[in-house]
C-alpha cells in the first residue's frame, strides 16, 4: 500500500515548500514593462502580436537560459503577446545571442536574410552587443552589428528577464 | 431562400470564430500550467500580422508550392461551407462521408507536397510523418463514418451530424465517438500525436511542413488549421446535443449560434486539458494509435450491426 | 448505318495489321511514323465503332469471316465495347506518344520489329475482345503474350530477358490454365462458340465446373496480377518501354479482367458462395500485397506495376463481392459492384496508361528509374508535372476524379447491404470494407511518395540537375489527355455509366445513385474550385503584399544541399516499420576494419533488403524443386541415339495406349 502513504504525504503531509502568496505577487518592474510592450506592439506593423526567433550566434548559454525563462509560468511573456517560434520564416523579431563566432557567422547572416522583412534584429547580452570579453579574440567576428544589422541593444551579462522587457520596450518607443 | 441564408451565416460564424478557437486552446491550456497566458485573440493579431509581412520563398519550390497554401484552406472553407456545423439543415446536402473523407486526405496530400517541395530534411520529415499519419488515419476515418452510417441509414452528413443524432442514441456509436475523438486528434496534429506548440525541429510534424511558408501563406495555412479544428470540434459537439429545431426566427439563430460558441468553449476545455495531462507519442508508436482508432471504429461497426 | 460501323471495326483490325506491315518495311524515321499513324487511325476507328455499340447497345457488330473448316464470329457486344474502347484509346494515346518517344531510342531499341510487335500485341488484344469462340479467343490471347514477351526484352539487356522469360513462363501457365479451361468445359471441341460453351456448362457436373472455376480463374488472375502469381509483373513491366508497359498495365491487365467476366458473366453458371470469396480473398489479398510493395519500393516504374496490382486486386474484390452477392441473394449489391468494378477498370486503364507514358518521359530525363535519383522535375517540366500530379491524385482514388467514384459507388454498396440478416454477409462486407480502406489510404501513400519524390524539391543526381530530353508535343499530348480523361470521367461520370450500360446507378444525367444515396460529382468540383476561389479572392482582398525573395531553403545555418533530402527510402521508412511483420524487409549493418592494428577504426555498410516472402517461400523452393528432378531427369540423356528413338517410341505407344 505505498501508493496510499503517497497519496497521504502528497496531500495531507506537511508542506516543505514556501507560502503560494510568495509566488502570487507580482513583480512589478516586470508588469509595467511588459504592459507597455504589449500597447506598442499593438501599434506596430497594426498587429498585436511578435513572433521571435531566437538565434545563438555563439554564446555561453547564459542567455539563453534567459530566453527560456521568458516562457516560463513566472515571466509568462505569452500574455502579453510575444512568442517563440521556430522558424524565422515565421518571425517578426530576432533575438540574437553571442559574440558572432566565425562558425556561426554564416547561420547569423542567413537566419536574418530567411526572415521575412520588417524584421526587428535584438542583440541580447554583452557579447551581442559588443563583443564582450571576447572582443577583438581571432575566433569571433565581434558584435552581432559586424553580420547584420542591428536594431536594439540589450546590455547585460545576462541580462534578466525583465530588463529584457524593459529594454525592448524602452527601444520600440523610440522607434514608434 | 432560408438555405442560403443559414449557409452564409454558417460559413461566416465559422471562419470568424476559428482563430479563437486555437487561442482559446492555448489561453486554456496556458492556465492548466499556471499561465496566465496569452490572450485567445492573440491568433487573429498573430494572422494579421503575418498578411502584412513580405514572402519569402525556398528558391528549390516549384508551382506546388504555391497551389499548397490555396489547396489547404480552400479545403477547410469546402468543410466550413458544406457540414451541418450551426443549423440542423445548413451545408450542402449532396456531400457525404466519403467526399468528406476524400477532402480530408486531399488536404493533407497537399500539405505533404508542400512540405516535400522546400527540399528540407526537415520539409520532407514532417512530410512523411504526416503522409504517414494521413494513410493510416484514412482507414479509421472511413470505418467511423461507415458506423455512423449505418446507424443514421444515410450517409449524407447531414442526417448523420446535423439531425440530431446523438453518440448516446446507440451503443455502437460511443465507440465510434471515441475512435472520432482519437481521429480529431489525429487529423488536427494534437497531443499526443503533435505537439503543435514544439520548437524543437525532430519532434515536429505538422509544423515541420510549414516552417518554410511565410507572410500570407503562413497565414493562410494557420487559419486552415484553426478551421479544421473548430469544424471538428463542432462535429464533435453535435454528436453530443442536440441542435435547436424550429422555425426559421431570431431565437433559433440565436440558439444555434449560442451552441456554437458552448461547442467550442467546452471542445477547446477539453483539449486544453488533455494536452496539459497527457504526453505526446513517440512517432514509432503511432502504429499503435492508430490501430486502436481503427479497431474501435470496426468494433463500433460490427456492434451497430449486432445490436 | 450498321454497315458502316462493321466496316469500321474491320478497318480497324487493319489498319493495325497495316501498322505491324509498314513498319517492317524500313528502318527509317518515315516507316516509323506512318506505322504510329495507321496505329492511331486504328484506335480511332475502334473508339467511333464501340461508341456506335454505346449509343445502340442492342445492336452489336459482327464481323463473319469465313474460313473452310469452321465460323469463328467476331462480334463485338456492349460489354466487349466497353474494353474495345480501352484498347483503343491507349492505342492512339501511346501511338502518339511513341512517334516521339521512340525516336529518342533509336540507339537502344530495332524501331521496325518493335513497333510490328505493337501492331501484333494490339491486334492479339483485339482478337480476343471480339472472338465468341474459345479457339480464336485462345489465338488472340497467344498473340497478345508472345508478342509482349518479345517487347518486354526490347532493349535485350539482361535483366530485361530475365523479366521476359519468367513473364512467358507464368504467360503461359496461365494461358495453358484457360486453354484447359475451354476444353473441359466444352469436352475438347475447340470449334464450339461462347453461347454453346454457355448451354453446355449448365449440364456439366459440378466438379467440372469447380475444376474449370479454378483453370480459369489461375489463367486470368496470373494474367492479370494477382498475389501469389504476381512475381513476373513487377518485373517484366518497368522491363519493357514505357509505352509497352503502359499498354501492357493500362490495357492488358484489363483484358485479363475482361476474360475473367465474359467467362464468369456469359459462360459458366452463376458461380456460388465459396468461389466468390475465393476471387474476394485473393482479390484483397493483392489490394494489400500490391499496395505495400508499392509503398516501400524505390524504383519509379516498380512502384506503378506494384500499384497496378493493388489496383487489380480491387477490381477482383468488386467482382468477388458481386458474384458474393449474387450467390446470397442481394441483387442490389451484385449490380453496383459489377459496375463498380467495371467503372473502376476503365478509370484505372486510363490513369495507369497516363502514369506509365509519364514514368516514360521522366526516366529517359534522369536516366534512370531509380526514385532516388529524380527530384525536382517540376521547374524544368511544368505543365508535364502538373497533368503529372492529376493522374497521381486519380491513382490514390482523391476527389474528384474518376477513380474516386468507382470507390464511391463500391463503398455505398458495401455500407447499405452490411446490415444484412445473415452473419456470414455482414461480416464478409465488414471485413472487405475494412481492408479496402487501409488499401486506400496507403494508396494515397504511394502515389505522393512517386509524384512528390520525382517531382518536387532539389534534384538528387546530375541528371536530374540538368535535364536535357524535354517532353515532346506528343508525349506531352497524351499524358495531357490522360489527365484531362480521368477528370472528365468524374464529372461525367453519370454519363459514362449510362453509355456502360450502368444506367441504374445514375439518379438524373448529372447525379449517380446508389441505393438511397446520390452524389452530383460536379457540384463536389464546384464546390472545390468555388471554396479555392473563394480563398484566392479573400487572399486579394485581405493582403496587399506582393513583394517576394526568393532565398534558399531553411537550413538552420548550415548549408544544405539536395543529399540532405528525404530520400524514397526514408520517405517510406515509417510504414515499413510499421508493417514490418509483412514487408520482411531486412536491414543489415556490415562492419569491416579498415586498419587490422585498430579495431576502432571501421567502414559500416548498411544495406536495406527488399525481400518478397512469395519468391522467398513460393517460387524459389518450387524452382529448386524442379531443377533437383531436371537432374534426375538428366540422367536419361546418355546421347545415345538409338535410347532416343526407343523412348520416342514408348511415348507413342503410351498416347495410343492412353488415347484409345
Amino acid at each position: 500500500m505505498y501508493i496510499l502513504k503517497l497519496f497521504r504525504i502528497l496531500f495531507f503531509g506537511s508542506k516543505v515548500t514556501e507560502e503560494r502568496s510568495v509566488f502570487t505577487s507580482t513583480d512589478e518592474s516586470l508588469e509595467t514593462a511588459g504592459t507597455e510592450l504589449k500597447q506598442i506592439i499593438g501599434s506596430l506593423y497594426g498587429g498585436k502580436s511578435l513572433r521571435i526567433r531566437a538565434v545563438d550566434g555563439g554564446s555561453t548559454n547564459a542567455e539563453e537560459i534567459e530566453l527560456t525563462a521568458l516562457n516560463n509560468a513566472y515571466y509568462d511573456i505569452e500574455r502579453f503577446g510575444l512568442s517563440f517560434v521556430a522558424s524565422p520564416r515565421h518571425a517578426d523579431m530576432l533575438f540574437v545571442t553571442g559574440p558572432v563566432t566565425r562558425n556561426l557567422e554564416r547561420a547569423v547572416k542567413t537566419t536574418y536574410e530567411a526572415a521575412p522583412q520588417p524584421c526587428i534584429v535584438v542583440a541580447v547580452g554583452d557579447g551581442a552587443c559588443t563583443g564582450g570579453i571576447w572582443k577583438d579574440s581571432y575566433a569571433v567576428v565581434g558584435a552581432v552589428e559586424n553580420v547584420i544589422p542591428v536594431h536594439i541593444k540589450i546590455p547585460g551579462d545576462p541580462p534578466s528577464p525583465t530588463d529584457m522587457l524593459k529594454a525592448l520596450s524602452c527601444a520600440l518607443k523610440k522607434h514608434s | 431562400m432560408i438555405m442560403v441564408i443559414t449557409l452564409i451565416i454558417q460559413v461566416v460564424l465559422v471562419l470568424l470564430i476559428a482563430p479563437f478557437v486555437s487561442g482559446l486552446v492555448v489561453w486554456f491550456k496556458a492556465r492548466f500550467q499556471g499561465r496566465q497566458g496569452a490572450s485567445p485573440l492573440l491568433v487573429y493579431y498573430a494572422l494579421l500580422t503575418t498578411l502584412k509581412k513580405e514572402h519569402v520563398i525556398s528558391a528549390s519550390r516549384s508551382w506546388v508550392f504555391r497551389l499548397v497554401p490555396f489547396m489547404v484552406l480552400g479545403v477547410a472553407v469546402f468543410l466550413a461551407l458544406t457540414l451541418p456545423l450551426v443549423f440542423s439543415d445548413s451545408g450542402i446536402s449532396q456531400v457525404d462521408l466519403f467526399v468528406l473523407a476524400g477532402v480530408l486526405a486531399l488536404s493533407s496530400v497537399f500539405l505533404v507536397l508542400g512540405g516535400l517541395d522546400a527540399a528540407t530534411a526537415f520539409g520532407g520529415m514532417g512530410a512523411s510523418r504526416e503522409m504517414t499519419l494521413a494513410a493510416l488515419i484514412e482507414p479509421a476515418v472511413l470505418t467511423t463514418f461507415a458506423a455512423f452510417a449505418t446507424v443514421a441509414e444515410s450517409t449524407s452528413v447531414q442526417e448523420i451530424f446535423g439531425q440530431g443524432m446523438s453518440a448516446w442514441s446507440h451503443p455502437a456509436l460511443l465507440l465510434s465517438f471515441g475512435a472520432l475523438i482519437l481521429i480529431t486528434l489525429a487529423e488536427n496534429a494534437r497531443y499526443p500525436i503533435d505537439n503543435p506548440a514544439t520548437h524543437l525541429e525532430l519532434t515536429m510534424v505538422h509544423e515541420a511542413m510549414v516552417l518554410e511558408y511565410s507572410g500570407p501563406y503562413l497565414a493562410m495555412l494557420e487559419y486552415a488549421s484553426s478551421i479544421k479544428l473548430t469544424v471538428f470540434l463542432l462535429i464533435l459537439g453535435n454528436l453530443v446535443w442536440a441542435k435547436p429545431e424550429g422555425a426559421f426566427d431570431p431565437m433559433t439563430i440565436g440558439l444555434a449560434v449560442g451552441g456554437v460558441l458552448a461547442t467550442v468553449v467546452v471542445g477547446s476545455f477539453a483539449l486544453g486539458l488533455l494536452e496539459s495531462s497527457i504526453a505526446k507519442m513517440r512517432f514509432f508508436r503511432m502504429q499503435e494509435y492508430m490501430s486502436i482508432a481503427f479497431f474501435l471504429a470496426l468494433f463500433g461497426l460490427i456492434l451497430t450491426l449486432v445490436v | 448505318m450498321l454497315w458502316l460501323s462493321e466496316h469500321m471495326l474491320f478497318a480497324s483490325l487493319l489498319f493495325t495489321s497495316l501498322s505491324g506491315v509498314v513498319a517492317l518495311s524500313g528502318r527509317s524515321l518515315l516507316f516509323h511514323k506512318l506505322s504510329q499513324v495507321s496505329l492511331a487511325v486504328s484506335g480511332v476507328l475502334g473508339l467511333i465503332a464501340s461508341f456506335k455499340i454505346f449509343l445502340a447497345p442492342e445492336t452489336g457488330l459482327q464481323i463473319l469471316l469465313e474460313f473452310a473448316e469452321f465460323f469463328p464470329v467476331f462480334q463485338l457486344d456492349l460489354f466487349g465495347a466497353i474494353f474495345f474502347s480501352l484498347v483503343s484509346l491507349v492505342s492512339v494515346l501511346c501511338a502518339v506518344y511513341a512517334g516521339s518517344y521512340l525516336r529518342s531510342y533509336q540507339e537502344t531499341y530495332h524501331l521496325p520489329s518493335l513497333n510490328a510487335l505493337v501492331a501484333a500485341f494490339v491486334l492479339g488484344m483485339q482478337i480476343v475482345i471480339l472472338s465468341q469462340t474459345p479457339l480464336a479467343f485462345m489465338t488472340g490471347w497467344e498473340v497478345m503474350s508472345i508478342a509482349s514477351f518479345f517487347l518486354v526484352m526490347s532493349d535485350r539487356s539482361q535483366d530485361s530477358i530475365r523479366a521476359a522469360l519468367l513473364y512467358l513462363i507464368m504467360t503461359h501457365l496461365g494461358a495453358a490454365a484457360i486453354l484447359a479451361g475451354f476444353l473441359f468445359l466444352a469436352q475438347g471441341s475447340l470449334f464450339t462458340d461462347f453461347s454453346t460453351l454457355a448451354s453446355m456448362a449448365r449440364i456439366v457436373p459440378s466438379w467440372v465446373l469447380w475444376t474449370c472455376f479454378g483453370l480459369f480463374f489461375f489463367g486470368f488472375g496470373s494474367k492479370a496480377g494477382l498475389v501469389p502469381f504476381h512475381v513476373w509483373l513487377p518485373e517484366a513491366h518497368p522491363a519493357a518501354p514505357s509505352h509497352i508497359s503502359a499498354f501492357m498495365s493500362g490495357v492488358m491487365l484489363k483484358v485479363s479482367i475482361y476474360g475473367f467476366l465474359r467467362v464468369l458473366l456469359f459462360i459458366l453458371p452463376p458461380i456460388g458462395t465459396s468461389a466468390s470469396l475465393i476471387i474476394l480473398g485473393f482479390g484483397l489479398l493483392s489490394a494489400l500485397f500490391g499496395v505495400l510493395y508499392a509503398v516501400v519500393d524505390r524504383d519509379f516504374k516498380r512502384t506503378l506495376a506494384f500499384s497496378s496490382i493493388e489496383n487489380i486486386g480491387l477490381i477482383f474484390t468488386m467482382i468477388g463481392v458481386a458474384f458474393f452477392a449474387s450467390s446470397v441473394g442481394l441483387v442490389g449489391l451484385y449490380e453496383v459492384a459489377i459496375v463498380a468494378s467495371v467503372f473502376f477498370a476503365i478509370s484505372h486503364a486510363i490513369f495507369k496508361t497516363g502514369l506509365f507514358l509519364v514514368s516514360g518521359v521522366v526516366v529517359r530525363a534522369v536516366h534512370s528509374r531509380n526514385l532516388e535519383k529524380m527530384g525536382g522535375l517540376a521547374k524544368p517540366l511544368p505543365a508535364f508535372s502538373v497533368f503529372f500530379c492529376v493522374l497521381a491524385l486519380a491513382a490514390a482514388s482523391l476527389p474528384p476524379f474518376g477513380s474516386f467514384f468507382g470507390e464511391w459507388m463500391f463503398f455505398q454498396g458495401l455500407l447499405q447491404n452490411v446490415s444484412s440478416t445473415s452473419v456470414l454477409v455482414s461480416a464478409v462486407l465488414i471485413f472487405t470494407f475494412a481492408l479496402v480502406v487501409l488499401v486506400g489510404g496507403l494508396a494515397i501513400f504511394a502515389m505522393v511518395k512517386l509524384f512528390a519524390l520525382s517531382m518536387l524539391a532539389e534534384p538528387r543526381s546530375a541528371h536530374a540537375r540538368e535535364v536535357h530530353e524535354l517532353p515532346s508535343s506528343g508525349e506531352l499530348f497524351s499524358v495531357g489527355v490522360c489527365a484531362l480523361a480521368i477528370f472528365a470521367l468524374g464529372l461525367y461520370a453519370p454519363t459514362v455509366l449510362t453509355l456502360i450500360g450502368g444506367g441504374a446507378m445514375t439518379a438524373s444525367p448529372r447525379e449517380l445513385s446508389v441505393g438511397s444515396a446520390t452524389i452530383q460529382p460536379s457540384l463536389i468540383l464546384w464546390l472545390l474550385l468555388g471554396s479555392v476561389v473563394l480563398v484566392w479572392v479573400g487572399r486579394r482582398l485581405t493582403s496587399r503584399v506582393k513583394h517576394e525573395r526568393e532565398y534558399h531553403g531553411w537550413d538552420c545555418g548550415q548549408p544544405i544541399d539536395a543529399s540532405m533530402e528525404y530520400t524514397a527510402t526514408a520517405f517510406s521508412a515509417p510504414i515499413r516499420f510499421f508493417f514490418r511483420l509483412i514487408l520482411r524487409t531486412k536491414k543489415q549493418i556490415a562492419t569491416q576494419p579498415v586498419v587490422a592494428s585498430n579495431p576502432w577504426i571501421v567502414s559500416h555498410t548498411s544495406t536495406l533488403n527488399m525481400r518478397s516472402i512469395w519468391m522467398d517461400f513460393g517460387y524459389v523452393p518450387v524452382g529448386r524443386f524442379l531443377l533437383g528432378v531436371a537432374e534426375q531427369v538428366k540422367k536419361v540423356q546418355s546421347g545415345n541415339i538409338r535410347f532416343y528413338l526407343f523412348l520416342i517410341f514408348a511415348t507413342i505407344i503410351l498416347t495410343l495406349w492412353i488415347a484409345l
